[in-house]
């Protein structure tokens, strides 16, 4: 870069720095192994830095608005499972109370406790699977095989009290699923949990505490992943609002704010416990929220074990189920965030439309707005720190 | 009149007087005019901040999919879209559900991305699922539905595939009630 | 000419270091699975090898061997196909100058460790040739990304080992085990630590390993630049980066943890496998940090070389200096 006497010219110097580098469009998914599942970004990149983001959504659109029209109110549960995989139970647990509220019908108090067993079970379950997965993507894969050994217990609990580990399909109109057998004329108790159920939910729930504490250590205390998620993918509170991003990510940005303490539609007022809120709604916040959410919900199934009321697992309701006409609306905490069902029934067999208003939805729609003049490698913690599916973002 | 109900009319009473409110079974619905869509929420931010959906029902006597709505003696449904959208705030919870009608012929209303930026996807979606225009909206292109999909899937007057092929069974549940023996 | 006995004790000697090397670096990488596997509470390689798995590697070469030799249609068809060659050759080359006893060295170069980092940069050259030649934004970016990271390490590294040599007092090998045994303290103790640090930070950036893994991140650019490659090609590169963490273990076991000697074992006959000792609780080290730590981003791992590392280094050589002329 020197001509004549070996004197740099200064004007060769300031091309250089001006040089225009045309924008690259980056494809990121829809495969791609830190997304969740199908979703694509088309981001427009600078270098490493992103100019703008425009997320597609809808691979794996199934219509579930409209199915829901086709099927009978008990039919319905087996699809909407199926939304936020992770949660299970913690899908179908709205649909049904808006169903028995149109009723009349109230779910006996042993169905509605382990209705919240269940679902803050699912909530552990989901938010270790977050654990070993957030790491993994930041280059730590050992959290992965800590966590995920954990969450089997919780499973397997699960499984032999519904049936299914991930789709449990459990919930019914009045209550949760009877326990088989006990005929016309008997009057023997029937067995309705499996035996040692509540003795082992006990223990993995001790087991689960002590996974978050290695956690404290191994993730949470390590310098490089505060490193990679401190200050990265802030969402200020407002905007968190403005956009409904509900659930941990806003409880990662200040806000206390959480629907089981202020919804009814589950005796959550019965158990005692805190809500973790972060500070900044970075990654590492919204990370911390997470962590702490499953100590409390480990706090309220012990609760749950302790306190189960005896009694029967589901009201009366007659054979054919018929829901009078009305409109409800009933939303509860998903681990994603808020999980609620607009019911619309005109007397049919089925529900005239069914509104899902889906957490995970609304969580990514403010990823145009916060990846911008971000750089590459953070679209990855950002889009971590998130927690999306894609079933709950497209249904 | 409840308390949060006259609150929440001192809040809207100079933009939109002509207002039904309805509450039942927990859930607070407002009906308001389709001129007044925006200005009613734009007057109820500062109380609710939280956006948290956005959709339409299709009310039709005929249905494609499903069963026909139940009707009263000498009732008359009358059809049209009925844009939904529900609010709330973070503090106790309190949370709304605004509706306006929309006719059919006209399917148009005005965007509420000005209000709240968290608008942008559900019109996106109302408008391809419905086919409701929202004046104003940025980029109002599909979300979900594939390029060339012809149709607005949510209309009830769009048929499913299936159920032309083989029609809906019905109600043909395989597990055992109580009392069945 | 040809049966020169220079040439033949060169052949020879060259065939040896080639069994030597690729042997050494398939056990690490048999290590690499087992004690990983171990530290996450799995169970690792097991069936092939009678229940120990040792047998895994090479079931893996083998299984890479018969794949099909896939070029992408826009590659630069010539420079791909030359990247993964010029990977393994550098790192092989530094080999030359590793003494696994006074006698048991493919030539005790006077240039010694010079040499060795000389030749250690050609991976860089590879990997810029890999990530261009693969006609794939994402391997671009790894590309990229991977020689940014080394120029970046490459400084702290060769500044660490000035110390070393200031020290020393020699760039040979063979005569820096010698000063170290002559001052009775491996240089890690004797005066180096700070250089120990640096020099194995720099290295496992210079290999590519967590925390320093940026240009392979798996979960964002799948594979980085190597993500085309398949087959006998993607065996060079993986054994590369093994050899390259043998080499490097085996450079920071002569210069700072006294290579060969042991006090009390005659060199002659224990020498290399003390060398190797050393080189394996070096590679355990690095396997460790691999499988408990995150990876850091891009520009905080350049932070980190430059304004950290380098001021440090430079520091080191200072203070050894003036430490060199007191004492």
């Amino acid at each position: 870069m020197s001509s004549g006497g070996g004197r740099v010219l200064h004007s060769e110097a300031r091309v250089s720095v001006e040089l225009q580098t045309p924008e690259m469009t980056l494809n990121i998914g829809p495969q791609h192994p830190s997304t969740h599942g199908v979703l694509r970004l088309v981001a427009k990149v600078d270098g490493e830095r992103i100019d703008s983001v425009e997320p597609v959504v809808g691979y794996m659109h199934r219509g579930y608005e409209k199915l829901a029209e086709v099927r009978t109110y008990p039919q319905v549960t087996a699809l909407l499972n199926r939304i936020d995989w992770t949660a299970g139970l913690a899908n179908e647990v709205p649909f049904i109370i808006a169903a028995e509220r149109l009723m009349g019908v109230e779910a006996p108090p042993r169905a509605q406790y382990l209705r919240i067993m269940l679902t803050e079970m699912f909530r552990i379950s989901a938010h270790l699977l977050f654990l070993s997965s957030y790491p993994l993507e930041l280059g730590a894969s050992t959290p992965l095989m800590y966590a995920l050994r954990e969450r089997e217990h919780v499973l397997d609990l699960i499984e032999g009290v519904t049936g299914g580990r991930f789709h449990p399909n459990f919930n019914r109109i009045g209550g949760v699923k009877p326990a088989a057998g006990g005929g016309k004329g008997q009057r023997t108790v029937v067995q309705d949990l499996p035996e040692g159920f509540l003795e082992g939910t006990r223990r993995a729930m001790a087991k689960v505490s002590a996974v978050c504490d290695d956690m404290e250590a191994l993730v949470r205390g390590n310098e490089i992943f505060q490193q990679r998620t401190k200050g990265v993918g802030i969402i200020p509170a407002e905007k968190a609002l403005e956009y409904g991003v509900s659930g941990p990510n806003l409880r990662g940005s200040g806000v206390r704010f959480d629907l089981r303490k202020v919804e009814a539609h589950l005796p959550y007022d019965r158990f005692d416990f805190e809500i973790p809120v972060g500070e900044n709604g970075d990654c590492f916040d919204r990370y911390v929220v997470r962590l702490e959410e499953i100590r409390q919900a480990a706090r309220i199934v012990v609760q749950a074990v302790d306190g189960i009321p005896d009694g029967p697992l589901r009201a009366k309701v007659p054979r054919v189920i018929k829901v009078p006409k009305g409109e409800c609306y009933v939303r509860a905490e998903n681990p994603k965030g808020e999980m609620g069902y607009y019911l619309v029934s005109t007397g049919g067999r089925g529900p005239y439309r069914v509104k899902i208003r889906s957490a995970s939805f609304s969580n990514i729609s403010v990823l145009p707005w916060l990846l911008e003049g971000v750089l590459v490698p953070d679209i990855i913690a950002i889009l971590g720190s998130l927690d999306f599916v894609l079933g709950d973002v497209d249904r | 009149m409840s308390p949060s109900e006259s609150r929440l009319r001192d809040l809207i009473s100079d933009v939109c007087p002509s207002a039904v409110w309805r509450e039942e079974l927990g859930t607070a619905k407002l009906s308001i005019a389709r001129s007044d869509w925006v200005e009613a929420h734009r007057a109820l931010k500062s109380r609710f901040p939280f956006f948290s959906w956005l959709s339409a029902i299709d009310w039709a006597a005929e249905v494609a999919v499903g069963d026909a709505p139940e009707m009263e003696e000498g009732e008359q449904m009358v059809e049209r879209f009925e844009v939904l959208s529900r609010i709330s705030d973070v503090s106790d919870g309190d949370g709304l559900i605004l509706s306006t009608d929309v006719p059919k012929e006209d399917a148009c209303v005005d965007s509420l991305t000005g209000v709240y930026a968290g608008a942008d996807w559900h019109e996106r979606e109302a408008a391809e699922m419905f086919g409701i225009d929202f004046i104003g909206h940025p980029n109002l292109v599909g979300l979900y539905l594939p390029d060339g999909f012809v149709g607005h899937p949510l209309r009830k007057s769009y048929a499913l595939l299936s159920r032309e092929v083989k029609p809906w069974p019905g109600d043909v549940d395989v597990e055992p009630r109580e009392g069945d023996g | 000419m040809i049966f020169d006995g220079f040439w033949v004790l060169l052949g020879v000697k060259l065939l040896a270091l080639t069994v030597v090397v690729i042997g050494g670096s398939l056990v690490i990488i048999y290590a690499e699975l087992k004690v990983g596997a171990h530290m996450q509470n799995r169970v690792g390689p097991y069936y092939a090898g009678v229940r120990w798995g040792w047998a895994q590697p090479l079931a893996d070469a083998v299984k890479f061997l018969q794949k099909e030799d896939l070029v992408p249609a826009d590659a630069d068809t010539k420079v791909f196909k030359a990247a993964p060659m010029v990977s393994l050759m550098g790192t092989m080359a530094v080999f030359v100058i590793v003494p696994f006893s006074p006698k048991l060295i493919v030539r005790d170069l006077d240039l010694g460790i010079f040499y060795a980092l000389a030749a250690s940069s050609l991976g860089t050259l590879a990997m810029l040739m890999a990530g261009w030649s693969s006609a794939n934004k994402f391997s671009l970016m790894g590309g990229l990304r991977a020689a940014a990271q080394l120029i970046a390490y490459e400084l702290p590294m060769v500044l660490a080992v000035v110390g070393v040599v200031i020290q020393a007092g020699t760039l040979s090998m063979v005569q820096i085990v010698d000063a170290q045994v002559a001052l009775g303290l491996p240089y890690v103790i004797g005066g180096q630590a700070v250089g120990f640090f640096i020099f194995v930070t720099a290295s496992l950036a210079e290999l590519s390993r967590t925390p320093f893994d940026m240009p392979i991140a798996e979960s964002e650019l799948v594979s980085g630049y190597m993500t085309e490659y398949s087959g006998i090609r993607f065996t060079m590169f993986y054994l590369a980066e093994y050899a390259g963490l043998f080499a490097a273990a085996a450079i920071a076991s002569t210069l700072f943890l006294g290579g060969y000697h042991f006090p009390g074992l005659d060199v002659e006959v224990w020498g290399p496998f003390v060398l190797l000792a050393k080189v394996g609780a070096l590679a355990f080290l690095m396997i460790w940090f691999r499988w408990t730590w995150p990876r850091l981003r891009e520009d905080q791992l350049q932070s980190f070389a430059w304004r950290w590392l380098v001021p440090l280094a430079l520091a080191n050589i200072v203070v050894t200096a003036v430490l060199k002329v007191a004492l």
